[in-house]
């Protein structure tokens, strides 16, 4: 089991009442990449909130790397190496792409304000920073808006900030909430060289959330399918078509949203 | 309309908006860079004015060591303020912070042994039968000053152009700092913090952290106004400490645009005269009114160019629209 | 025993005050998302048009209260129309409207100093009876004031509940766009909440001065502290939670300098300890007594 980078056991976590996420169990192994997919209200953002520490769960605990992360304040979990991005993607409208960009940046001297009076340590870390901030704006193919206020950009465009922003805080694990939602086609195209290369190349482990199997269907090692709060299958993609219960959930819902 | 001609008056209204610019750059860092809406920020000065004037006056404290004091106690109020409850809810954090400055005042206004209550630092007893007086140590500077300023200005020069002139240098060297410290990434992240929380967490940042930095060193900017503050009036009352002074700040605040430090300087001496400069309005139709009509009056102008400034131009006089309407 | 009855009957005097005032606030701030620091203002602006009524034009003082209370929702309406209802349109934001709120404090404060002077003014009531009720005193115009304020509150808290206006006034405060698609008049919902919020200012501020006995352009000002203390330790928003948070916060305070709690604390301080309490329930409860854990995300 040694290979478990992240294990969700029995997680549960109500609001006024409601049961978001009702006893949740998964696990996800290093190096692959793992789809959480479900209908509307199935509590797949809520696990990932949870995951991520925004909120903090009732029962069940959280694993990452071994250690128990389920009472930590989101900073904490990002300082183990659990990076999100958002649903919709969030950019901080006010500041430039590229400062969007370097709010990622770990461990900067610059952070404390000790380091006001060590000018040296701060601007030879921005330096070296903002390359590597370039580089990522050039691999996600937005570097032409760098010193532009992010409130400018397009949907797709803040996605791939948003991603680049995560990826410039050197994650271990990277969390996407449906990272394809919204998206047109050639981005899809372009967000999926980016994964792929970041894969093979940085060994990254990556948990995604979408709302349909297809989108995830082929670059996923392995789906989990929420429904109503529990996690109701787990397995290679191919095989979650023939699952029975992954079939009536869906079915249910349709029938309900018709 | 003769006061308006002596060099006297001009002097008076520079001190004065060097002073409320020194306060004001406290609030710059909190709102301007955090998007902390302190609406207690009074509460700083008083509690560093008056944490000095006690120390020299009662326990006749070297003037440097009893300044320094009053500015840590001052950072101690916004480590306080900030603790207890900056992790409310923006508008929870604006209500609590205005009831802190309220109930700094009202304890100097009550506690008559410790601060002269109500008849202000007067009425501190010194130690043996000094007269209570705080400002020897600057008076020796200040008239040292005087002295070398004769030459070039003649019979002008006195006691209050040498304080305008060190508060001037004061305020620049703090607006330079500030104005450093704002392009460090520390203020990057607490410019994020103004929008969201969720970003800079998920990126592995303290917000609380940044905010309660941002809390105290607002307050040690204030403290530091507070004991000029105490220098120039040289008795200090707790009348000088309602909440109209934040609002005060706030107003020179929003002309200079908020976001940017440089228009700052500018939007205080804009106060300075809408303040002092009407007190001198003793001219027709001013004086059908008596002196305290006219103070009432003045307090007025400023309610309504607060209100006039944030309908017709919300980004100030020297900030950027485009800041305000990005969605 | 006997200081006891009469700290809280004091404390449910101010108590009631306190929550009227409150209320309306609470009102303000959840149907148009505006803390209104100029609350303590319309208080004193009460106060002093019903002194000017009835002392001046010699009207029969339940007509002068009245009055001000229409005096009272009248600048309140005239500001929805010259400043609120711009500023919403415009988009302004969270200081934006605390700024606005506070010029109109200064104003309205410094128009009541300019026209009546900054000297301390009184009703012409009968201060003097008093009853006498397990040994504490109880002062008439105490009492009058206790049953007018119960009657009042009750009956805006039925309003609230039961009228027409009141649920559109409810169901806008929950989710504005969707009472708004749902055919509820905004409108109408908005000028409701600034009847009810200057009505009940200006018979709180006659309510406060009648207790006082004496007042002073700054009487609002200086009850503002404990009437938002009131409003957040109630939950902003919450107009119910308001009420709750008035009495609770003026029984508190009261009850604070009674001798047997240690030797009590100075009736000075009070103030202080209104704001203690604030600082302490919000520090286990940062969103007030009635607030619910809000869904992130």
């Amino acid at each position: 089991m040694n290979n478990l980078i992240l294990e969700v056991n029995d997680v549960a976590v109500a609001f006024g009442g409601v049961k978001a996420v009702n006893g949740a169990t998964m696990s996800v192994e290093v190096g692959s990449v793992t789809s959480v997919i479900g209908p509307n209200g199935a509590g797949k953002t809520t696990l990932f909130n949870l995951i991520s520490g925004a909120i903090k769960p009732d029962s069940g605990t959280i694993l990452f790397q071994g250690f128990e992360i389920q009472k930590l304040l989101p900073h904490k979990i990002a300082d183990r190496g659990i990076v999100r991005t958002f649903q919709g993607a969030k950019v901080i409208k006010r500041l430039s792409v590229l400062e969007n960009l370097m709010l990622g940046a770990q461990n900067n001297p610059g952070d404390n304000l000790i380091n006001f009076f060590n000018p040296r340590a701060r601007n030879a870390f921005e330096k070296q920073a903002r390359e590597r901030a370039m580089a990522l704006l050039k691999q996600v193919g937005i570097e032409r808006f760098a010193n532009d206020y992010a409130g400018i950009l397009s949907g797709g465009q803040r996605k791939l900030l948003d991603l680049a922003r995560a990826l410039m805080a050197e994650p271990v694990m990277l969390l996407l909430d449906e990272p394809f939602a919204g998206v047109n086609p050639t981005l899809v195209e372009k967000l999926l060289e980016v994964l792929h290369a970041l894969r093979t190349e940085h060994h990254l482990t990556f948990l995604l959330v979408e709302h349909d199997l297809e989108t995830v269907m082929n670059i996923s090692d392995r789906v989990v399918v929420m429904a109503e709060g529990r996690v109701i299958a787990d397995g290679l993609p191919n095989s979650i078509y023939e699952n029975q219960a992954v079939v009536d959930a869906y079915l249910g819902t349709r029938k309900l949203n018709s | 309309m003769t006061a308006i001609l002596q060099p006297g008056f001009w002097v008076f209204i520079l001190t004065m908006s060097g002073i409320y610019g020194i306060f004001t750059l406290g609030l710059q860092v909190q709102y301007g860079v955090g998007g902390i809406l302190n609406f207690g920020h009074v509460g700083m000065m008083a509690l560093s004015s008056y944490t000095m004037a006690i120390l020299v006056i009662a326990h006749g404290f070297n003037f440097w060591i009893a300044a320094a004091s009053g500015v840590a106690v001052a950072a101690l109020g916004g480590a306080f303020l900030g603790l207890t409850t900056l992790r409310l809810r923006g508008d929870y954090f604006s209500i609590v912070s205005i009831a802190f400055s309220e109930i700094v005042r009202y304890v100097i206004f009550n506690s008559d042994g410790l601060t002269g209550g109500s008849q202000g630092s007067l009425a501190i007893m010194p130690i043996g039968d000094a007269y209570p007086s705080y400002t020897d140590t600057w008076d020796t500077i200040l008239y040292w000053i005087r002295d070398h300023l004769t030459p070039i200005f003649g019979e002008v020069a006195d006691r209050d152009m040498a304080m305008g002139i060190l508060v001037w240098i004061t305020l620049g060297i703090l607006l330079f700092i500030v104005s450093r410290v704002e392009r460090t990434s520390w203020a990057r992240v607490l410019r994020a913090t103004r929008e969201d929380d969720d970003v800079p967490s998920a990126l592995g940042k303290n917000v609380f952290r940044f905010r309660l930095q941002a809390v105290i060193i607002g307050s040690i900017i204030g403290g530091i106004a507070g004991i000029y503050w105490a220098l120039q009036v040289t008795l200090l009352s707790p009348d000088d400490f309602l909440t109209i002074v934040t609002f005060y700040a706030w107003m020179i605040l929003i002309l200079s645009g908020a976001t940017k430090v440089k228009g700052l300087a500018i939007a205080a001496i804009f106060f300075g005269f809408l303040y002092g400069g009407t007190r001198f309005f003793t001219f027709w139709p001013f004086s059908v009114f008596d002196a305290s009509q006219r103070s009432y009056m003045r307090i007025m102008i400023i309610g309504i160019v607060l209100i006039v400034l944030m309908i017709r131009r919300p980004q100030g006089i020297f900030g950027k629209r485009e800041e305000m309407v990005l969605e | 025993m006997a200081e006891f009855v009469q700290l809280l009957f004091n404390g449910l005097v101010a108590g009631s005050i306190f929550g009227m005032a409150a209320l309306g606030i609470s009102l303000v701030y959840s149907v148009l998302h505006l803390v209104n620091f100029a609350a303590g203002d319309f208080l004193t602006l009460g106060a002093f048009t019903t002194f000017y009524l009835a002392t001046s034009q010699h009207l029969p003082f339940v007509l002068a209260v009245i009055l001000s209370m229409v005096i009272g929702v009248i600048v309140s309406l005239i500001l929805e129309f010259i400043l609120w209802r711009r500023l919403r349109r415009s988009g302004a934001g969270m200081l934006a409207l605390f700024l606005v709120a506070s010029g109109i404090a200064f104003i309205l404060r410094q128009s009541i100093a300019l026209t009546f002077g900054s000297d301390s003014r009184r009703f012409d009531l009968d201060q003097l009876t008093t009853y006498e009720f397990l040994g504490a005193q109880i002062a008439r115009a105490q009492l009058i004031v206790l049953l007018c304020a119960s009657i009042a509150i009750t009956g805006i808290a039925l309003f609230i509940k039961k009228s027409n206006i009141g649920k559109d006034m409810r169901a806008y405060a929950d989710n504005a766009s969707l009472a708004a698609v749902s055919g509820i008049n905004v409108d109408r919902v908005i000028i409701a909440t600034w009847t009810i919020s200057g009505a009940y200012g200006a018979l709180a501020g006659v309510f406060q001065g009648t207790v006082q006995g004496q007042f002073t352009n700054g009487m609002g000002l200086d009850l503002l502290l404990a009437i938002l203390a009131a409003v957040v330790l109630g939950t902003i928003g919450d107009a119910y939670g308001a009420l709750i948070g008035g009495f609770v916060l003026g029984v508190v305070m009261d009850l604070s300098t009674w001798d047997a709690l240690a030797g009590g604390i100075p009736s000075t301080y009070k103030p202080v300890v209104g704001f203690a309490v604030l600082v302490i329930v919000l520090l286990f409860k940062p969103e007030g007594i009635f607030g619910v854990r809000a869904r992130k995300i």
